[in-house]
């Protein structure tokens, strides 16, 4: 029962990790360029994203994103050419590099060894 | 090993507060954010002369130089209340290059405008903004400063102040 | 007469520094006499607070704009009910309301009979001492009551978005809940300090802590349901500092109500109540720094001011470290029980306390960390949703999990005949997701939810009708919430994945088809409100036989402030909601999005059903 319970919970962690991986990806420029849009913060709102947003701004940010794609720019391509000018802060998910390291890392971490822990502790019983 | 887990709540409160009084001393504005391109080269861009008709301008005018680059618009309020300021700045460094960048603006509005004085050596018209999104502006007016090596060394959003050129600006220039 | 505020905001000042030497005088002479004087200043000091609160309503009510908070916050033409709530819809104002809040949470606590009078007296010092703490704050930094003596004829403060309902009840509801732990953590200062944490204090706490809780919820879902039909693309949740910063006290609040529940005399669950009861108010008052601070940019953040931020920075540094110091003292000294952990329901609740605790740091860590990072680098970056929506989720599920078969659990030792019904279902649905996700193309993520949703939601009622409800009663309210979240969860996951959006231009009169659905632009009248200027859109939506209902959609202009905003239009049903906003027009054409949110309303719903059931383990005794 202990057992299952815990091989569950490995489990779903797994497959966060194995869904994250496998996105489906829709290929029509439209789509493609609204997903990137969606990634990208606009910089002179409230907390918006580039797609959602109305103002000038992501106006034309939205513009360059389609008009690069069309012209066969990477999704990956088209995300560094706006973080080299604007920077990472345009970005909603932080980057997965060292400086982040503790952001991402340190819940997990946490949360596993605190199960692990607990796990040590009924077993001695 | 209990102990340890009693200490860590009165550790991590010891933490926060010592980061954030720190991050508050340093007055920093949530709204601006650093410029990405800090410490970068200038960015290439290739645009028409305001004023000097036919003449077309570029980046390397500004190596070999120190320059200020002031992204402005008739139609932005901020800009008229640090044109002043800019104009002070041209007369007392005039070993420095200002170049003006002016964004997405009518001709005829920017010439109106400059009646009140031209602190600009050249000033490149950026019709369509790509110029001010290679430079990663978003909001008027920003200014930049480069070093005699193309080098950003300074970036700042918002109007340039008689106490923002006496503590940040003055030195580099 | 117009001083009359900042006379009775002075004098509670005193009253409380008096208060305090008089309790400290009474802790070598003990006379009852001047406990009772102690209790008499206490609530003189409620009273005052409430006077000078009901003196800003009435300077607001009759718009006396020699009051500068006045000026700046409210407006003539504001309807009535509007100026009422601008009283708390600013910094100083709301910073009225919270030490309003926690005068009267000590007033009432000031007629416990349940307790022994060391321990209520010493909670109440606490919290005197912290109300001094932002006398003293509000009047050096944010007094609402400063006067400018000129003759001004009219206000400025008309911002449109603030006039609304739910934004209205928000902050007294949200301040309810946040405030109210500060309660909390003084009675839990003072039964440790006296060693008294046992029956009276835990029964006490419980019903505070589940007060409070209720409160913050109806905060927190006013505050998104407001978001919802306000913000105008069906959004609700945005990880935003601000909602962070009230979702980090709930969270800790639901480990906390959960801990009280079983506490009795287990010394492991007693350090994890002490420790959540400091917790929670400790993560109030940082997130009311973080919002007032201006450290953070923030869809409503009030206007930031550093040296305010500094101020409140100590407060927080001085009360939360000197409780996690005494916590850390006196925990030392308790005396350890040899820790034998059976998976029974204390180790279930332990695991909830983890889990919940986790989540929380985990908000924490997101929302703070541009802040550490730009401090030590000086560069900023961003953490959005898409990092609270990969973290806190996991980390969250294997709590929700649990929490379907947790009170069945015994409290010694575990049986396995009761848990073998529930491990097949739960075998089951964990097939049927795999087998769904394998053959199909649907989101895994959704699977996960509905499948979590339905566990909790089928574990809960099959516990409902198994133990007599009548013997368990204590169990009752529990179950009936674990049922909302359920429903909550099936909410959010059904309507986040699978909603639809649209985005078309369609003329007046015309009618297309969206989704299925014959959409019509029926028409478009302008009209004239108390301070705004209306185009109103009304459209009519049919299926293919009938019409299911009409929607209208609103674009506002409010003259004074110069300011557009758009009213969606939202046509409520259980099974979705469609919200229509309108948009720009070109020659004749409107571009409108039209959202299908699918069990939007599961996550009203389930909030509500979550708060009746904490309102059931509340009036029981």
């Amino acid at each position: 029962m202990k057992k299952l319970k815990i091989y569950s919970k490995i489990f779903i962690i797994l497959f966060f990790f194995i869904s994250e991986a496998s996105a489906i990806q829709d290929t029509s420029i439209k789509k493609q360029s609204d997903e990137i849009a969606k990634m990208l913060k606009c910089m002179t709102c409230q907390n918006l994203t580039i797609y959602e947003s109305d103002t000038e701004f992501s106006k034309q940010i939205k513009k360059e994103i389609y008009e690069q794609l069309k012209n066969g720019v990477s999704k990956n391509d088209v995300l560094e050419f706006m973080v080299q000018r604007y920077g990472e802060y345009m970005l909603l998910k932080p980057k997965l590099d060292i400086k982040n390291t503790l952001l991402w890392i340190l819940p997990f971490v946490l949360i596993i060894s605190s199960f692990l822990i607990l796990l040590v502790k009924l077993r001695k019983n | 090993m209990k102990n340890i887990f009693n200490k860590i709540p009165l550790l991590f409160t010891l933490f926060l507060f010592c980061v954030f009084l720190i991050f508050l001393l340093q007055d920093k504005n949530p709204a601006h954010p650093p410029s990405a391109l800090l410490n970068k080269e200038i960015p290439r861009f290739q645009a028409e002369d305001l004023i000097k008709n036919n003449f077309i301008i570029d980046e390397k005018i500004l190596y070999g130089k120190k320059t200020l680059i002031n992204f402005f618009a008739s139609w932005c309020s901020p800009c008229k209340v640090e044109h002043p300021m800019l104009i002070e700045i041209s007369e007392r460094h005039s070993d420095i290059l200002l170049i003006g960048i002016n964004h997405k603006d009518k001709k005829s509005d920017a010439l109106n405008f400059l009646k009140i004085g031209n602190p600009y050596e050249h000033i490149a018209v950026d019709s369509e903004g790509s110029i001010a999104m290679n430079f990663g502006v978003f909001g008027l007016p920003e200014t930049f400063i480069t070093n005699e090596k193309g080098k950003i060394i300074f970036s700042h959003i918002g109007p340039i102040t008689e106490k923002i050129y006496n503590e940040k600006i003055k030195n580099l220039l | 007469m117009i001083y009359t505020g900042q006379f009775l905001i002075i004098f509670s000042l005193l009253n409380n520094f008096i208060s305090l030497l008089i309790f400290f005088y009474n802790l070598k002479t003990k006379s009852l006499l001047i406990e009772k004087i102690f209790l008499f200043l206490t609530r003189l000091n409620t009273l005052l607070i409430f006077l000078a609160f009901l003196f800003l309503m009435y300077l607001y009510i009759i718009s006396d704009f020699r009051n500068i908070n006045v000026f700046f916050n409210s407006h003539i033409d504001k309807p009535l009910i509007y100026k009422i709530s601008g009283v708390w819809g600013n910094h100083e104002g709301s910073l009225l309301l919270w030490i309003l809040i926690m005068s009267i949470y000590t007033f009432v606590f000031s007629f416990n009979r349940s307790l022994d009078n060391k321990t209520k007296n010493l909670t109440i010092f606490f919290q005197t001492t912290m109300i001094l703490g932002f006398l003293v704050f509000m009047l050096l930094t944010s007094n609402p009551f400063i006067v400018n003596l000129s003759n001004i004829s009219q206000g400025m403060g008309l911002n449109p978005i603030l006039q609304d309902p739910a934004l209205a009840i928000h902050p007294p509801l949200l301040y309810f809940g946040y405030v109210g732990y500060s309660l909390i953590l003084s009675f839990a200062l003072a039964g440790l300090i006296n060693n008294k944490i046992e029956i009276s204090w835990i029964k006490t706490a419980k019903k505070y802590s589940m007060f409070c809780w209720l409160m913050l919820t109806f905060g927190i879902t006013a505050g998104s349901y407001w978001a919802y039909y306000e913000l105008g693309w069906g959004g609700w949740w945005f990880w935003d500092p601000v909602e962070n910063a009230s979702l980090m006290p709930w969270l800790a609040g639901i480990a906390l109500v959960h801990s009280l529940q079983i506490a009795n005399n287990n010394t492991q669950i007693k350090k994890w109540v002490i420790f959540l009861s400091i917790l929670c108010f400790s993560l109030s008052l940082f997130g009311t720094f973080l919002v007032r601070s201006g450290v953070l940019m923030s869809v409503h953040a009030f206007a930031n001011d550093s040296y305010r931020g500094i101020f409140i920075l100590i407060i927080f540094f001085i009360v939360t470290g000197f409780s996690f110091l005494i916590f850390l003292i006196k925990t030392n000294t308790i005396e350890k029980e040899p820790s034998v952990l059976v998976f029974n329901k204390f180790t279930a609740l332990i695991i909830n306390n983890i889990v919940m605790t986790i989540a929380c740091f985990t908000v924490m860590l997101g929302t703070i960390y541009p802040i550490l990072l730009e401090t030590v680098t000086n560069e900023r970056i961003t953490v959005g949703a898409p990092y609270f929506n990969s973290t806190v989720v996991p980390i969250v599920l294997p709590g929700l999990l649990l929490m379907a078969i947790a009170p069945t659990l015994a409290w010694k030792n575990n049986k396995l005949n009761e848990k073998k019904s529930y491990l097949t279902i739960f075998l089951l649905i964990i097939f049927l997701l795999l087998a769904t996700y394998m053959f199909s193309d649907q989101n895994l993520w959704g699977l996960i939810g509905i499948s979590v949703g339905i566990w909790i939601i089928i574990a809960s009622i099959i516990q409902l009708f198994k133990k007599n409800a009548k013997k368990q009663i204590r169990l009752y309210g529990g179950l009936i919430s674990h049922i909302g979240v359920g429903i909550l969860i099936l909410g959010i996951t059904i309507s986040s994945i699978w909603q639809k959006e649209f985005i078309v231009n369609i003329e007046v009169g015309e009618e297309i088809i969206v989704n299925n659905y014959k959409l019509k632009f029926e028409n478009l009248k302008e009209s004239k409100d108390q301070n705004y200027v209306s185009l109103k859109s009304k459209f009519i939506i049919s299926n293919k036989t009938n019409k299911i209902g009409e929607i209208e959609a609103e674009k506002r202009y409010y003259p004074v402030s110069k300011t557009v905003t758009t009213e969606a239009g939202i046509l409520h049903q259980i099974q979705r909601d469609i919200y229509v906003v309108l948009g720009e027009n070109l020659n004749n054409e409107w571009l409108i999005k039209v959202y299908f949110n699918p069990f939007i309303s599961f996550i009203w719903i389930g909030a509500f059903i979550m708060a009746i059931g904490g309102f059931i383990s509340l009036g029981r005794k």
